[in-house]
C-alpha cells in the first residue's frame, strides 16, 4: 500500500510538474507589431504561472528610466491608485480604486484569490479621487485633498467643459467642476448605467471623450476569461460603448474586445484607439494583448476567436459566422503584458523620440513564465498608425530576480509641464518621469 | 459439546454458539469499519460529478460544469477523510486484511478524480469536453464497482477469522 501510494503520488507530482513547466514563454519581441507569432494553443492541468511577491519600495528606490530621463515620486501612500488625469489648471487627479470584489464561484476562484493577494493586487481601493496640486519648482505637491469621495470602483475620468465625468464600475457620474476647485462634495448626477454585477469580472470602465466633447467612449470588459461564467452574463460586455454626453443614450460602438482597459483618440487623425487585454490559459505566448484602432461596428473576436479568425475551442457553441467577421488588431504588444493605460504624446516633452506616438502602461500578470510587461513602453506612430517595435521607457518595477514586485504601472497622464505621470497600484505611488535638466 | 478429535482440531457438536473458540467470541460481532461510510459518501459525490458533466455536455449550461467542479472537489475531500480512518481501522483491530481489489478501484478513481479536478479548473467547454467527462465517466464506473463490492477497503477482523 505504501509503495503504490508513493508511486501514484510521484506520478501525480511529475504530471503536475510537466504541466507547470513544460511551457516557458518565448521572446516577446516575436509578438510585437502587426503580424505577431502565434503558437498552437495548449491547455494545461496547471497553467504556467509565476507569481512575484509584492514587496514595498524601499526609501529612495524608484523604477528605472531610459537615458535622458529622471524619475521621482510625486505622491506616496495612496490607496491603490489606478487612473491619472490632469486638469487644465495643472491639478492632477488620482483615481484610487480596485475591484468591487467578487464571490468565489468555483474551487479555482479560492486559489486565484490567494495568487492576487500575494502579488499585491488584492488591496482595497480608496473608492475616491485625490487631488494633487504642485507648487512651482520643488516638484512636490503643495496641496493634497480628497477631491471626490465615496465612489464605487471608479476608473475612467474625463473633463468636458465644466463637467467632470467619472466612470464608476456601474455608472457614469457627472460632477459640476469649477476651475481651481479642490473638493467636490455634491453627489454626482448619473448620466448612464454601465454593465456591472453580477460577477463584474473585468470591472474597470476606461473612458475618454471625442474631440468635440459630444460623445463619451467607455471600455467595458468581459465577465469572464472565456465565457466560463455562461453567455448570459456576457450580454453587453467585452465592448466599447458610445454614450451621448447630453442625454446619456448609449450604444455599443464596437464589440469582441475582451477587456478594453484604455481608450484614447489619436490626436492627428482623431481616430479612436484602445488597448485590449486578451484571453488567458492557452499558453504563455497566447494571446497577444493588443493596441488597435476601433472601427465603428467592428467585431474583434472575443470570445469566439482571437487575432482575427483563430478559433478558441473553449467556447461552445461556436459561431463561425462571427469568426468570419472578426477584425485583426493593428498592433501586438506580446502576451500577458496587461496593457492598462493608453496615452498619446502631444509633441516632444520628454525626448524627441517620444514626439509622435503612444505611451502604454503594462501592468503585468502572473499568467506567464517568465513574467512579461511590468513596464511603460512607447509605440511610435506614423500617419496615425502604430509602427516599429515598442521602446521601453520605464522599467524596474520587478525585483532583479523576478521573484518580487515593487510596483505595477497603471494610469498614465502628462502633467502641465509635459512630464509623464505613472500611477503604481502596488507601490501606492504616483511617479513623475521628466527630461533630465541640463547640469543635473 | 465440543469433542476433540484425535488429530487435535475442534469440530462442531451441532451447537452454533459452540462453533467458536472463546477467544474468537470477542470478535464475533464485527465492529463498524470507520472508513467505509466516507468512501461511500465521497464515491457518490464523484459519481454524481459524472452526471453533472453529462448534463453540461448535453445542455452547455455553464452551471453544470460548475456543479461538477464542486462535486469533484467535495468528493476528493470526503474520500481523503477516509484515509486516516482506514489506518485507525487497522490499528484498532477493526479491520483485518486489506481488500486489495476494492482498494485499487477506489485509489484509481481518486487519482483520476484528482487529475480531473485540474481539468475542471480550465475554463468553459474544454473544462469538461472531452477529457473531463471521460475522466469522470471512468471514475464513476470504478466507483460503482467498488460500491457493488460494499465500499469497504478492508475485510473486517471477524470476516477474516471465519474459516
Amino acid at each position: 500500500m505504501n509503495t503504490s501510494s508513493l508511486r501514484s503520488t510521484a506520478a501525480l507530482v511529475s504530471l503536475l510538474a510537466i504541466a507547470a513547466c513544460s511551457s516557458k514563454g518565448g521572446d516577446p519581441a516575436r509578438q510585437y507589431g502587426a503580424d505577431p507569432y502565434l503558437p498552437e494553443p495548449h491547455e494545461y492541468l496547471l497553467p504556467p504561472m509565476s507569481v512575484p511577491k509584492a514587496v514595498d519600495w524601499k526609501a529612495g528606490e524608484t523604477p528605472t528610466v531610459s537615458a535622458g530621463l529622471t524619475v521621482e515620486a510625486l505622491a506616496t501612500g495612496l490607496e491603490h491608485p489606478r487612473t491619472l488625469y490632469t486638469l487644465p489648471n495643472g491639478d492632477v487627479l488620482v483615481v484610487e480604486s480596485n475591484s468591487p470584489g467578487t464571490e468565489p464561484f468555483r474551487p479555482k476562484d479560492f486559489i486565484a484569490g490567494k495568487v492576487k493577494a500575494r502579488a499585491g493586487a488584492g488591496a482595497k481601493g480608496g473608492n475616491r479621487i485625490t487631488l494633487l496640486r504642485e507648487a512651482d519648482g520643488d516638484g512636490k505637491p503643495a496641496l493634497r485633498t480628497v477631491f471626490i469621495d465615496h465612489l464605487y470602483s471608479p476608473y475612467g475620468i474625463v473633463l468636458v467643459g465644466d463637467t467632470l465625468y467619472v466612470a464608476n464600475t456601474d455608472a457614469i457620474l457627472a460632477f459640476h467642476y469649477v476651475p481651481g476647485q479642490t473638493q467636490i462634495t455634491s453627489p454626482g448626477v448619473k448620466l448612464a448605467d454601465l454593465p456591472a454585477g453580477p460577477i463584474d469580472h473585468h470591472w474597470t470602465k476606461s473612458m475618454t471623450a471625442s474631440a468635440d466633447g459630444s460623445k463619451l467612449y467607455v471600455g467595458v470588459g468581459s465577465n469572464s476569461n472565456i465565457t466560463e461564467n455562461g453567455m448570459a452574463v456576457e450580454e453587453g460586455r467585452a465592448a466599447i460603448y458610445e454614450v451621448d454626453r447630453l442625454n446619456g443614450a448609449k450604444r455599443i460602438f464596437a464589440s469582441g474586445t475582451r477587456n478594453p482597459t484604455g481608450v484614447a483618440f489619436e490626436p492627428q487623425t482623431h481616430q479612436l484607439f484602445a488597448v485590449v487585454n486578451e484571453r488567458d490559459e492557452i499558453g504563455p505566448d497566447l494571446v497577444p494583448d493588443y493596441l488597435t484602432s476601433i472601427q465603428q461596428g467592428g467585431f474583434y473576436g472575443w470570445p469566439y476567436s482571437y487575432w482575427g479568425s483563430h478559433v478558441d475551442v473553449r467556447v461552445h457553441p461556436q459561431r463561425p459566422d462571427l469568426v468570419a467577421q472578426a477584425i485583426k488588431p493593428d498592433y501586438g504588444l506580446s502576451s500577458h503584458v496587461a496593457p492598462l493605460s493608453l496615452l498619446f504624446s502631444e509633441g516632444q516633452h520628454l525626448s524627441p523620440a517620444f514626439a509622435n506616438g503612444a505611451f502604454i502602461s503594462e501592468h503585468g500578470s502572473w499568467d506567464r513564465s517568465p513574467l512579461n510587461g511590468y513596464q511603460v513602453i512607447f509605440v511610435s506612430f506614423v500617419d496615425g498608425r502604430p509602427v516599429g517595435k515598442p521602446t521601453p521607457v520605464v522599467t524596474g518595477f520587478l525585483g532583479k530576480d523576478n521573484e518580487t514586485v515593487h510596483g505595477r504601472p497603471v494610469g498614465l497622464a502628462l502633467d502641465r509641464s509635459g512630464s509623464l505621470l505613472i500611477a503604481d497600484d502596488v507601490g501606492n505611488t504616483v511617479w513623475r518621469v521628466s527630461a533630465t535638466q541640463a547640469g543635473t | 459439546m465440543l469433542a476433540q478429535k484425535p488429530y487435535g482440531k475442534f469440530v462442531s457438536s451441532g451447537d452454533p454458539q459452540g462453533e467458536l473458540m472463546p477467544s474468537a467470541i470477542v470478535h464475533s460481532h464485527p465492529r463498524t469499519l470507520l472508513h467505509r461510510d466516507f468512501i461511500s459518501a465521497g464515491g457518490v459525490l464523484l459519481i454524481a460529478a459524472f452526471g453533472a458533466d453529462y448534463t453540461y455536455y448535453a445542455t452547455a449550461l455553464w452551471q453544470w460544469a460548475n456543479f461538477a467542479a464542486w462535486l469533484i472537489t467535495a468528493g476528493l475531500i470526503v474520500t481523503l477523510v477516509a484515509v486516516p480512518l482506514l489506518l485507525i481501522d487497522f490499528m484498532t483491530g477493526r479491520a483485518g486484511r486489506l481488500n486489495s481489489r476494492s482498494f485499487m478501484l477506489v485509489a484509481a478513481a481518486a487519482f483520476l478524480s484528482l487529475v480531473n479536478a485540474f481539468v475542471h479548473s480550465r475554463d468553459a467547454w474544454s473544462s469538461v469536453v472531452p477529457q473531463g467527462i471521460l475522466l469522470s465517466a471512468v471514475s464513476a464506473i470504478l466507483l460503482i464497482i467498488a460500491g457493488a463490492r460494499g465500499w469497504s477497503l478492508a475485510h473486517s477482523r471477524a470476516n477474516r477469522d471465519r474459516p
